[in-house]
């Protein structure tokens, strides 16, 4: 495995990615390219690897086949600029601790074996609470906390680290409308600052909305690439067989040349 | 013949040993399926609570009585336990550590201060003494029975009937509660009997290996069942088998080498559960990995089908479909790399021309059917 | 009276129980809060095994031989459990109970075996089964508080490391943590704290030690840094008390009283935490109770009042009380008291009446509007 840049114009290069559970595929030879500075979807069905595909990524779990670059380097040595939001219930609340401190292990990396966090950690908690609308309950138990705060708390974690590359998987799952609205700009406001966002998203409906840049999975790779182009019928069919109900007429599934709305015209359910 | 049997202390310990196996097992099938196992552990410290009450009571150090009250203490143990989880600020392996200690200090105490000069002591209580079964006896019908054995067999019946007779209902509760509880089999009132019955078991077989030898017999031989089989009722055949084969083995081995008899029963449940960990024919680990090895190669043929596939006809193809690929692009290395294509030769899938690799008509259909599965589906 | 707390014995039985008050304590938050509570019992039984190996090596009874085999036999049965659960269809607490008492039965093999061979000194190895705390040397005591020590240096040391991979190790290892190895540190080290423990409280009682100084320190603090320190000094103050009751002679075991006296500050903790504790649960539940049904009886003597057009409305109190179906007399006076009623006599009626003073009226038009923007 040289060190040389491989494909250092893209900011997350996935090529020939195979993964498995007890020899069972959960992932076939993904390849998967995203430029730098989008806002990514990763959608697809339960069980389609989603959360695999970021855990492999991340160095969670080991690929059978296949490499990953972050920016044209190995992750291992680019976790300085990647920030991980995990889904919620990954993590057990009731532990005794506070939201400030929770975003304070953002940055246990950044110290190293021995230092303790002081004030400089202190204030880059503070001030990543702040972007999520959090600082007033920075010493609240975080078993006090509702799903969208925990979510938001979850989000300032990775955001204290001032990553490139952000990796979120279902932030906005079960969350309240306000918190998910939020969600979605402070992200924006990461993609218009350059950096690069990722998220398994959980809802169909709002890709179009939110994101720029998708990948449809199942198990393998259906299509990628902009929403614009990859949010069809015949791939959202492709991806999840006979699971999803194709509405006709009323919900916008594609649009003309002039970016008008077109209506579906397809037979029945898909 | 009978009279030769009964006058062997070996068989009479070994019978008992075996009698203290099944009935244990019988219960502990049904604990360890319900991720319960330490419960028994929990009931089996606390009793000594019920046996120094029920002996401040009553006088009596064993019989019915001492078995009613461990039933109880058993029951109460569990019911302490699962008041404290329900406080919602003790989390549920905490609770059990928390009360089987409350419950068996103050036994020791009560001991201490009352009991100094009678025969139940921790040491008894916790290690009992299967040795010297055969020494109590109990004359019916002209043979010396002895009295440990009586009560292991009134007890290894009572737990066959109570497992036969519910069979369906244990069986439901097990696997699905909210069912059984919408069925109206009532699952907690069943839990709480099986946990009465198992200290009930506990405190009959305390003279014979104590109450932590007998943890093992409630735990190790239904997981080694667990590891043998699927079906429940083969599991409490199995697990009766192991028990009494661990008897049988421990009490041959503790007489060989001059240790504890009842220490070496368990170990030897140890022993068993250790080789079908490792044997078992579905569930042994030797047979998971050779499981696990064939469908890795086969996965890793498809994966290098499917890898030809994508790049077949690419603008990459040159660089992807070349036998020097599967060590820069899928990161195997050279060994493996070789012995996959090698496979993959071998099986049809794959023509190599020099260094460029191709899939044959096989191979494309492997390839097709895991990358594009909507095609098979019509449409 | 003072010779008793300078009783060289009895010093050093508080000494040890001290040290194992805080030794357990600390670990025992961290087992606590990583769901592996019982994993004090398992690694406990399992000691046992290498007690018997330490005293079979050293040929004597050396506290150093001894430890040194109960930490390896507890870390081998922490392994063996490890290695069922994870390659087998066995769970959590299967592997738990199957390790505790295959172990402990080896371990009562090698006891009866040792018995055989008629070592004198071998009487001693009891006292690690059931704690015997009188027989803890002087010399003891340097070995358990090295240890115990070494233990709380290295747990200060990697803080940060411990806290993080104990609430979110996914999290910890994408920032480059050795999670794996930071997990087994704190398994070796519950199973030192379990060993230093052995000689004062016995394989049994072992497990409480771990457990409740953490559970009960949990009740009164939010925060990691102050919950371990709870937890060590309730664990010390329970290992003294009890070590100083079992001194006054009467013959009382000294592992049961330490456990009696931690798990009484558990209860103590479940009920009473402020903030936490059950019954300030209760109580607040009960004042909120309280004040709800006085919003309600306020309201409605206003209703009444506005239907009847009539702001001083002397509403009767039986009415009022059959309207509730409670007896509304006490919940009168409380809003007396706070000066938003009034009785008032309404000849010919004897019953009692009331009628709403202007602060009545204002907060009661003061509940119904925040009700009404609720019901918006």
């Amino acid at each position: 495995m040289s060190n040389a840049l491989h494909e250092p114009g893209l900011a997350v290069h996935v090529e020939d990615l195979t993964v498995s559970y007890h020899a069972k595929p959960v992932l076939w030879d993904i390849d998967f390219d995203v430029p730098p500075g989008v806002m990514a979807a990763i959608v697809g069905p339960n069980g389609a690897g989603k959360s695999t595909l970021i855990k492999s990524i991340l160095g969670l779990v080991r690929p059978t086949a296949g490499h990953v670059r972050i920016h044209g380097r190995p992750y291992d040595s680019q976790r300085s600029h990647v920030g991980y939001v995990p889904q919620r219930s990954s993590v057990d609340w009731d532990f005794p601790t506070n939201a400030l401190d929770v975003v304070t292990m953002g940055l246990y990396g950044h110290l190293g074996w021995l230092r303790r966090p002081g004030r400089n950690e202190r204030d880059k908690a503070m001030h990543a609470l702040t972007q999520v609308g959090m600082q007033d309950y920075a010493d609240r138990q975080i078993s006090q906390l509702s799903g969208g705060q925990q979510q938001r708390v979850f989000l300032a974690r990775a955001l204290v680290q001032e990553a490139d590359v952000y990796f979120l998987d279902e932030p906005m799952a079960g969350v309240d409308a306000t918190t998910e609205r939020a969600i979605v700009d402070i992200l924006r406001k990461l993609r218009d600052d350059g950096k690069t966002v990722i998220v398994v998203h959980h809802d169909l409906q709002t890709v179009q909305t939110y994101f720029d840049w998708m990948l449809i999975l199942n198990v393998r790779v259906i299509a990628q690439g902009p929403v614009s182009e990859i949010y069809t019928p015949e791939n959202l069919r492709k991806a999840y067989g006979g699971q999803i109900a194709l509405l006709e007429g009323d919900a916008t599934l594609g649009r003309d040349a002039d970016g008008k709305v077109i209506p579906f015209e397809g037979q029945g359910k898909g | 013949m009978l009279a030769a049997l009964f006058d062997s202390p070996s068989a009479m310990i070994t019978l008992t040993g075996a009698l203290v196996g099944i009935a244990a097992s019988l219960l502990g099938t049904f604990l360890v399926l319900r991720g319960n196992s330490m419960l028994s552990d929990a009931i089996s410290h606390s009793i000594v609570f019920g046996i120094v009450i029920v002996w401040m009571l009553t006088g009596q150090q064993s019989g019915p009585v001492q078995i009613i009250g461990a039933a109880l203490t058993g029951v109460f143990t569990v019911f302490l336990t699962e008041l404290l989880v329900t406080t919602r600020r003790v989390k549920n392996d905490a609770a059990i550590g928390l009360v089987f200690p409350v419950l068996f200090s103050i036994g020791v105490l009560l001991l201490n201060v009352y009991a100094r000069n009678v025969h139940i002591d921790q040491h008894t209580v916790l290690l009992g003494e299967i040795g010297f079964v055969w020494l109590d006896t109990v004359d019916i019908g002209g043979y010396p029975v002895p009295q440990a054995l009586l009560s292991m067999g009134a007890m290894t019946l009572v737990n066959l009937a109570f497992v036969t007779f519910f069979f369906k209902e244990l069986k439901l509760a097990t696997f699905d509660e909210a069912l059984a509880r919408a069925l109206g089999f009532a699952p907690a009132a069943l839990s709480y009997a099986l946990l009465a019955l198992t200290s009930a078991t506990a405190v009959a077989a305390f003279d014979s290996v104590g109450a932590i030898l007998f943890i093992a017999f409630v735990i190790v031989p239904p997981s080694a069942a667990y590891l043998l089989t699927d079906r429940l009722w083969l599991m409490l055949v199995y697990g009766s088998a192991i028990s009494v084969v661990s008897s049988i083995t421990g009490y041959g081995l503790a007489i060989t080498l001059n240790v504890s008899i009842g220490g070496m029963m368990a170990v030897m449940t140890g022993v068993i559960l250790v080789l079908a960990f490792l044997f078992g024919p579905r569930y042994g680990m030797i047979a998971q990995v050779s499981r696990r090895r064939g469908r890795q190669r086969a996965n890793e043929c498809r994966t290098l089908a499917v890898h030809l596939f994508n790049h077949e006809g690419g603008p990459a193809q040159d660089e992807e479909n070349v036998a020097a690929a599967l060590q820069g692009h899928l990161k195997w290395d050279e060994i493996h790399a070789r012995h996959v294509l090698r496979q993959c030769l071998d099986q049809g899938l794959v023509t190599r021309d020099g260094e460029a690799l191709a899939l044959t008509d096989k191979g494309r259909v492997e390839a097709r059917a895991i990358l594009e599965p909507w095609r098979q589906e019509g449409a | 009276m003072l010779e008793f707390l300078t009783d060289y014995t009895i010093r050093n039985v508080a000494l040890g129980a001290a040290l194992l008050g805080i030794i357990s304590g600390v670990l025992g938050a961290f087992a606590v809060l990583r769901k592996q509570s019982l994993l004090g019992d398992a690694l406990s039984h399992a000691a046992l095994p290498g007690v018997c190996l330490g005293f079979i090596v050293a040929g004597t009874r050396d506290l150093g031989f001894i430890l040194a085999g109960a930490l390896i036999t507890g870390s081998l049965a922490a392994l063996f459990m490890l290695l069922l659960t994870r390659n087998s269809r066995l769970k959590t607490d299967a592997g738990l109970g199957i390790s505790l008492s295959v172990f402990f039965a080896i371990g009562i093999v090698l006891l009866t075996w040792i018995q055989t061979t008629g070592n004198a000194s071998q009487g001693g190895l009891d006292s690690f089964l059931f704690g015997q705390a009188a027989a803890i040397l002087r010399s003891d005591l340097w070995i358990m508080g090295g240890i115990t020590f070494a233990t709380l240096a290295v747990v200060a040391v990697f803080w940060k490391e411990f806290k993080l991979v104990t609430f979110d190790p996914v999290f910890a290892r994408t920032l480059g943590l050795p999670v794996l190895t930071l997990e087994i540190a704190l398994t070796v080290m519950i199973a030192l704290a379990v060993v230093v423990g052995l000689q004062m409280v016995g394989v049994v009682l072992m497990a409480a030690m771990v457990i409740a100084p953490a559970v009960a320190a949990r009740q009164w603090s939010s925060r990691l840094e102050v919950m371990v320190i709870l937890s060590a000094l309730i664990g010390m103050a329970s290992g003294v008390s009890g070590a100083l009751v079992s001194a006054l002679g009467r013959g009382l075991a000294t592992g049961p009283l330490i456990v009696l006296a931690a798990s009484a500050a558990v209860a103590v903790s479940l009920l009473f935490a402020p903030g936490r504790g059950v019954v300030w649960e209760m109580r607040r539940r009960a004042a909120n109770r309280r004040s709800l049904r006085g919003q309600r009886v306020l309201t409605t003597l206003y209703r009444l009042a506005a239907h009847h057009g009539d702001s001083a409305y002397p509403s009767e109190q039986g009415m009022v009380d059959a309207y509730y179906g409670i007896a509304t007399a006490p919940v009168m006076r409380r809003l007396q008291d706070r000066g938003l009623i009034q009785p008032v006599a309404h000849a010919p009626e004897p019953t009692p009446h009331w009628v709403l003073t202007p602060e009545g009226i204002a907060e009661a038009e003061r509940i119904l509007a925040s009700l009404g923007a609720q019901e918006a």
